[in-house]
């Protein structure tokens, strides 16, 4: 092989720029890295050295409530967040296909939710459901009721599932939308033939064809759940009754109210852990191959 | 508009009713901004007392923001600053490492390139929030706290947009880049000439992405920033209703203030937007 300088230089100028990327990610990824394992073992309250501690911080988060209430939270989320947003996110999607015209300013009006800012419309939110707050005085006028959207434990996070849900049933619909349209005209043929009911047609034929879609959808879903910080810090702080705290926030309060970084990074792997192990499972017992479906 | 009605008209019963709806729901979907809009343009004793629409309007909640609020240690139009200062520091950065890197890791051949690949998907797995707590330690150790640094650094490069972008530029045929090299093109010259016109919607996905993502952040620079001369507005605005929470006008002034760039950009760039979440999708 002959020394071409020109191709010489080209692989030098590529390696540079990888060792530039590799040395930014050395100094803020693969140092908090290290950290992270130091902390999670670690006993300590942001000054000095940290002290080896073992497995204290295990045992201790393991008895913690607050933090296992905060993943049992998660789970309650989900069950008023995943039944809202799907169907929300299916309809919109159904109905993104029956409209022709407008089409485009429906679904830029869905988006729009997904790309606000998360502290304005938490605080937008918080006014609307607020006890004098445009919702209630609708209620009160048609129907002569009021409900404690925020204040009270058992609506609190039903009412940041119904905030997250306005924030992603656009994105979502999108995501089932282009999973509807890839579906052959011909499979619909097919079906007419046996003029299944409407309800069975969706279960047996339209779902199980956008299988990967919902699935995707779920995923997402789950990583909400596990990741939402703003919406309970901004709306209700995690209260009342701790009926809104989520682990991000524990880890938030454990780390720089409670002054135990430690316990808190360890938290944080076990969120992300948690989280991992819920999309796995979501996975391994929902996916399939859509040809044998 | 005689089209529309008759191409309506033709339509069955059953979507003519859907799409009315699907109108009905996307004006829903509207409403909390629409809300947000007015409840700022109007005096904090009328927001819950008058309807959405009736009432007089006024500008005395963003006169206050940018002119009172100043003396409740509250500078508004500083953290505004703070914001777009951050935001666009960020966003240049990352979209210009993002084009050079993504060019080595697409086009040229260098030892270790599979590696880094692997490295990079590995980061894009993990979650952000695991980082939290050691990136404070870290920017702690190096002295940032309450530095507009501490909120800049760590985001100066994406592994997420040197991704994107490596993929794209995957697609761009040689010839062009062999043809520039021919014309002595220098590396700048081919990124900034020949890749990011030709890579044109990933690039702007990237940077559009990168804008909102970081000019949305909330909980990292809660974190790093007490002083509120240093503050992002998003920051600003959460400590100013917790302590002033019933000065609505003002707090709602300040969530426009907060959304519009985003708003805007999102109208202005829909294109982009809707391309960069149907990307997602792969």
């Amino acid at each position: 092989m002959t020394l071409k300088s020109g191709h010489l230089t080209e692989a030098h100028i590529g390696a540079a720029l990888a060792i530039l990327y590799l040395l930014f990610n050395l100094l803020f990824w693969v140092y908090p890295f290290l950290w992270l394992a130091i902390l999670s073992f670690s006993d300590w309250r942001f000054f000095g050295t940290p002290s080896f501690s073992g497995l204290k911080n295990i045992y201790i988060i393991l008895e913690d409530r607050e933090f296992w209430g905060s993943l049992w939270n998660v789970i309650r989320f989900l069950g008023f967040y995943l039944p809202m947003v799907l169907a929300g996110s299916l309809a919109f999607a159904f109905g993104l296909q029956h409209i022709g015209r407008g089409k485009v300013f429906i679904a830029l009006s869905f988006l729009l939710a997904n790309v606000s800012s998360g502290v304005a419309y938490s605080l937008v939110f918080t006014k609307i459901f607020s006890s004098t707050g445009p919702l209630n005085m609708f209620l009160l006028d048609w129907f002569g009721v009021t409900i404690p959207w925020l204040s009270s434990p058992s609506m609190a996070m039903f009412s940041i599932a119904l905030v997250v849900t306005w924030k992603f049933v656009g994105y979502y619909g999108l995501i089932l939308y282009s999973g509807l349209m890839a579906i052959p005209t011909e499979i619909y043929d097919a079906a007419k033939l046996d003029n299944p009911p409407p309800l069975t047609r969706l279960f047996r034929l339209t779902l199980p064809m956008i299988n990967s879609q919902l699935i995707l959808v779920l995923i997402f879903a789950v990583t909400v759940a596990f990741g939402i910080f703003t919406e309970p810090y901004m709306m209700t702080g995690g209260g009342p009754l701790e009926s809104t705290n989520m682990p991000l926030l524990v880890m938030y309060e454990t780390a720089f109210s409670r002054l135990q970084p430690g316990r808190a990074a360890l938290m944080a792997i076990i969120i992300a852990v948690a989280s991992y192990l819920a999309i796995v499972v979501i996975r391994k017992t929902l996916e399939k191959d859509v040809g044998s479906a | 508009m005689t089209g529309f009605w008759a191409k309506l008209r033709r339509k069955t019963i059953g979507s003519w009713i859907i799409t009315l709806l699907m109108y009905g729901l996307a004006l829903t979907w509207l409403y909390p901004y629409i809300w947000m809009v007015m409840a700022s343009l109007k005096p904090t004793s009328e927001i819950f007392s008058h309807g959405v629409f009736s009432g007089g309007l006024t500008l005395e909640n963003y006169q206050f923001l940018f002119g009172s609020a100043a003396k409740l240690h509250r500078p508004f139009l500083g953290s505004l600053f703070n914001s777009f200062f951050i935001t666009l520091t960020v966003t240049t950065s990352v979209v210009v490492t993002s084009a050079f890197i993504a060019y080595a890791m697409a086009k040229i051949k260098f030892r270790g390139r599979e590696q880094l690949h692997n490295f990079i998907l590995f980061q894009m797995v993990l979650p952000a929030t695991m980082f939290t707590i050691p990136m404070f330690v870290l920017i702690k150790q190096l002295g940032l706290i309450n530095t507009y640094s501490a909120m800049i650094l760590p985001a100066l490069m994406s592994g997420w947009g040197v991704f994107m972008m490596t993929q794209a530029f995957k697609g761009t045929p040689n010839d062009y880049i062999d043809a520039a090299k021919l014309d002595r093109a220098s590396l700048r010259q081919i990124v900034f000439n020949l890749m990011v016109p030709l890579n044109k919607s990933i690039v702007a996905i990237v940077a559009l992405f990168t804008f909102t993502g970081t000019w949305d952040n909330f909980m990292w620079p809660l974190i790093v920033v007490s002083d509120v001369d240093k503050m992002p507005l998003s920051v600003l605005l959460a400590t100013f209703s917790r302590q002033y929470g019933d000065y609505v006008g003002p707090v709602m002034a300040g969530s426009v203030l907060q959304a519009l760039p985003l708003v805007l950009l999102f109208i202005i760039f829909r294109r982009y937007f809707l391309q960069g979440m149907s990307l997602t999708l792969k």
